[in-house]
């Protein structure tokens, strides 16, 4: 089990340190913020190599990370003498007894810590000095990775050449359209951990005797006919055999099959929901890192319950998940409180989320949490019509959208609104929420919701019980029933009451697109410009 | 704490029974067999291929490379923040009064040999992570020749009774020729046959059982009572006993005087063993040094003597200790025949051999 996380200088990381959960972790991020560039790190320290190769023959500029490049070719044209950039990745271990052959107290952590673990350094190979002397006349943005050397080592120092026995890992990822005939890299790797050892001797074995068999039967009157060819230099028999060399062993012929049809010309929700069983169900004892990128991708809303379901009963204390995502759904699904905030540089978790809360969120895994997690704002309002005009008002205010200011105004449409504070307090989030007073006094509607307020950066916003019970004779109080009338362009023949009850979203937008002046009720102007500053 | 030390003399196949405790393990039991000399390891390797078969939880290693590997690579940075390891210095060493990392490492962060013991000893001190990790990778450590350690060897032995991991230790404190650290003055009161004392105290606080095996089953008899004699009675060696039964026409210890020497070299064909490469240089002989000879068998032995070994013989005067275990180790490679060259025997009662 990861227990803390280090990358420096690779790609969008200048030096970021994540410490993840013993057994699963949401990634969330827009795009761009660093979910598969993460998980991609995890990988290549784990494994030491990058989809299957070697990371020197993979090594490009590009893989440095551009801030730091361009901070030190800008330093070395100013006359200044800065280390070349280097790329290193530390993966941190539980300290269990059957890792303590990676332990050691080989790691940047101060002050010194001894823990099992593993580590990946790409530098400038010293033997290059001269070259790299050369390059240094004329730096530019291109490292010259030519001249660079990498190290895979346990945190006892000693040179890794293959993934650790007591290691497993395994990547799902369905986003690349992998090649329709062979089994790619991962699968092989998932397929290959899953098999315990006497069945991969067996299989092995059975596949050498396969192709002994060949190379007596079938092709032994071809051989016959040859031996009188006198094809080789000094007539030595020529004959076909089948190939016994290692190159050709059964894994790359060995596939699965999904009800007959090779596992490549399955469906890509299929092959991602076998990867995903292949790699979690697994019997050793093992410690077992499953990474799974955006499983929402080409899957129907069913399939991706179907394979929430199975990822949630597969999951065991032996295992580590982390998971990305785009999906509201799959976050709430398995659970809110597993939450990695990612942003580039930086992350954010949820902390302190009360269980019950994580577990209403299951219950109601359509909500839209995600949003609230990604945004910079959050305001919160009951529905559509308070939505509308809540964003005529912010705009009046400010000539400005909410969301070109990064708030994001969001109706709960029902849900409990000490539930949504609570999340925006966990993942320290300023937000504004507004509710209809329904004729009780503001001051004991806030009492319930009190502990996730602070007044700086989370507060509520009611309106006072004589202004009226709902936000529409709020809108008739704040701008005079004549008035309103006008902007809502209704004749005085229909009560403005009860067709504003009516048509809530109707004369919502109406007013959005009102050219008239409006006048806010005082609680929404308030809200406005808390969250403005907020 | 089933730790155990058995103390056998020359021939007392020591390194036997090590291989034949492997033997008897089970296949899962995880096992570090730690000697001191490249040759015993290439031994010990080719022993257990022969005799345990294939077990890949049976690692060999040298006493340098367990400390390099467990103890100083993964935990250097509690001394030393920064650095890391970058190799080992064999020849070198630091200067008489170097502090800090020098003391430990030349420029190139190689470690010195001498200093080995010392830097994981301290290292010990400062992680209680270091012995855990040990005690995870091995259910026992069993240690060849454990009379050859020295200096802060004897801390780090000291917490490996104390751990979790079942020590087997074999020696003879009459062989301790070879020294780790040349010019280290720590624990030097264990140095040599005093390490002997040490044990016994590990005994009495019931870390550690000693068996004395007594018997060789290489050296003829006469050859065991001689090397008796080479160790003052006050070390309280107890004697040998042989069970080297076989006779061949030609089986003792003999003096010879230097002007039968090729005559006897033609007739016996013994190996030929000097102290050094200064020793003994007006004899143009095939030789081997006392200390390179340690762990070998010859079927017959012929000793150049040094100057004190001489007097020795001569007048009896006891050798000083590492004289005297260096002389031992010369001895007790013979199975059948002992010839030392000396022209005038003084009061030796060693038969004299004549063409």
């Amino acid at each position: 089990m990861i227990t803390k996380i280090r990358i420096r200088g690779y790609r969008i990381y200048k030096d970021f340190v994540l410490y993840p959960n013993p057994q699963l972790n949401i990634l969330v991020g827009d795009n761009d913020a660093g979910k598969s560039t993460f998980m991609e790190a995890i990988s290549l320290c784990l494994n030491g190599r990058i989809g299957g190769r070697g990371v020197l023959e993979e090594l490009n500029p590009y893989w440095f990370n551009a801030d730091l490049v361009s901070e030190f070719v800008a330093q070395r044209n100013a006359g200044r003498k800065p280390a070349l950039p280097e790329i290193l990745i530390e993966l941190y271990l539980q300290d269990r007894d059957d890792l303590q052959v990676l332990c050691g107290a080989i790691n940047v952590d101060v002050p010194t810590i001894a823990c099992p673990g593993v580590f990946l350094r790409i530098y400038p190979n010293d033997e290059y000095q001269d070259m790299l002397d050369e390059w240094l006349k004329d730096p530019s943005a291109l490292l010259p990775v030519e001249y660079y050397i990498c190290e895979w080592r346990t945190f006892a120092d000693k040179e890794l050449t293959k993934r650790p026995r007591a290691l497993s890992v395994a990547t799902i990822d369905s986003r690349t359209v992998k090649s329709s005939t062979t089994v790619d890299y991962h699968l092989r790797q998932i397929l290959n951990d899953h098999l315990e050892v006497p069945e991969k001797a067996e299989i092995s074995l059975g596949f050498r005797n396969i192709k002994a068999s060949m190379t007596e039967g079938a092709l032994a009157p071809v051989n016959g006919r040859l031996l009188t060819l006198e094809a080789s230099l000094q007539a030595e028999p020529l004959a076909l055999a089948m190939d016994q060399t290692s190159r050709t062993s059964w894994s790359s012929v060995v596939t699965p099959h999904v009800d007959g049809l090779p596992f490549a010309m399955a469906g890509h929700g299929q092959q991602a929901a076998i990867k995903i069983s292949l790699a979690m169900k697994r019997h050793s004892e093992k410690v077992t890192i499953v990474m799974i990128e955006e499983p929402e991708n080409h899957l129907s809303h069913t399939s991706l319950t179907t394979l929430l379901d199975r990822i949630q009963a597969l999951a065991t204390v032996d295992q580590q998940l982390f998971i990305s995502t785009h999906s509201a759904y799959v976050l709430n699904r398995l659970g809110l409180d597993a939450l990695h905030l990612l942003n580039r540089n930086n992350v954010s978790r949820i902390t302190e989320l009360d269980p019950s809360t994580v577990r209403y969120f299951q219950r109601l895994p359509g909500y839209d949490t995600l949003r609230l997690v990604l945004a910079k704002k959050v305001v919160l309002v009951e529905g559509p019509s308070d939505e509308i005009i809540f964003e005529r008002v912010y705009s009046d205010l400010f000539s400005r959208r909410p969301m070109a200011d990064g708030i994001d105004v969001i109706s709960m449409r029902g849900l409990a609104l000490a539930r949504c504070l609570e999340l925006c307090a966990s993942i320290n989030k300023p937000v504004a929420a507004m509710r209809d007073n329904d004729g009780v006094e503001p001051e004991d509607l806030r009492e319930s919701v009190k502990s996730w307020l602070d007044g700086m950066s989370r507060e509520l916003f009611i309106g006072s019980v004589p202004d009226g019970r709902t936000l529409e004779p709020q809108l008739i109080t704040a701008n005079g029933e004549a008035h309103l009338r006008e902007v809502l362009k209704i004749t005085a023949a229909a009560n403005l009451e009860t067709w504003m009850a009516r048509e809530k979203t109707e004369g919502a937008l109406r007013i959005a697109n009102s050219k008239k002046v409006f006048t806010p009720p005082e609680y929404m102007q308030a809200a406005a410009e808390f969250i403005h500053n907020a | 704490m089933p730790n155990h030390l058995a103390l056998a003399v020359a021939g007392g196949r020591k390194t036997q029974s090590l291989i034949e405790h492997c033997q008897s393990l089970s296949a899962e039991r995880r096992v570090a067999i730690i000697t001191f000399t490249q040759n015993n390891q290439q031994e010990i390797r080719h022993r257990l291929a022969a005799q345990a078969g294939d077990r890949h939880n049976l690692e060999v290693l040298g006493w340098y490379r367990f400390l390099l590997h467990h103890f100083a690579k993964p935990f250097l940075r509690f001394k030393f923040p920064k650095l890391r390891v970058r190799g080992f210095d064999y020849e070198g060493r630091p200067f008489r009064m170097a502090k800090g990392k020098d003391r430990f490492m030349n420029r190139s962060h190689e470690l010195y040999s001498c200093e080995l013991g010392r830097l994981s000893a301290e290292l010990m001190g400062t992680t209680s992570a270091l012995l855990r990790r040990l005690e995870c990778l091995y259910d026992e450590i069993l240690i060849d020749e454990v009379q050859d350690l020295s200096g802060y060897d004897w801390e780090i032995l000291d917490a490996l009774l104390e751990s979790r991991i079942e020590v087997r230790m074999v020696g003879d404190m009459r062989q301790a020729v070879l020294s780790t650290n040349p010019r280290g003055q720590k624990n030097k009161q264990y140095g040599y046959a005093a390490a002997l004392k040490w044990f016994k105290d590990r005994e009495a606080s019931g870390l550690l059982d000693i068996t004395y095996k007594t018997k060789t089953y290489r050296c003829r008899p006469e050859i065991a009572t001689f090397s008796d004699s080479i160790f003052h009675s006050s070390w309280g060696f107890p004697s040998t006993t042989s069970e080297n039964t076989m006779v061949t026409g030609h089986d003792g210890v003999f003096l010879i005087h230097s002007q039968h020497v090729n005559q006897y070299v033609e007739r016996f064909q013994p190996q030929c063993l000097r102290h050094s490469m200064a020793s003994a240089k007006q004899l143009s002989l095939n030789f081997m040094n006392y200390k390179a000879s340690k762990g070998s068998t010859f079927e017959r032995v012929l000793i150049a003597p040094t100057a004190k070994i001489e007097t020795f013989l001569k007048k009896n005067v006891h050798l000083e200790t590492t004289s005297a275990a260096a002389f031992y180790v010369a001895v007790t490679r013979a199975k059948q025949s002992l010839g030392i060259i000396l022209d005038h025997p003084g009061a030796s009662e060693l038969p004299i051999w004549v063409p």
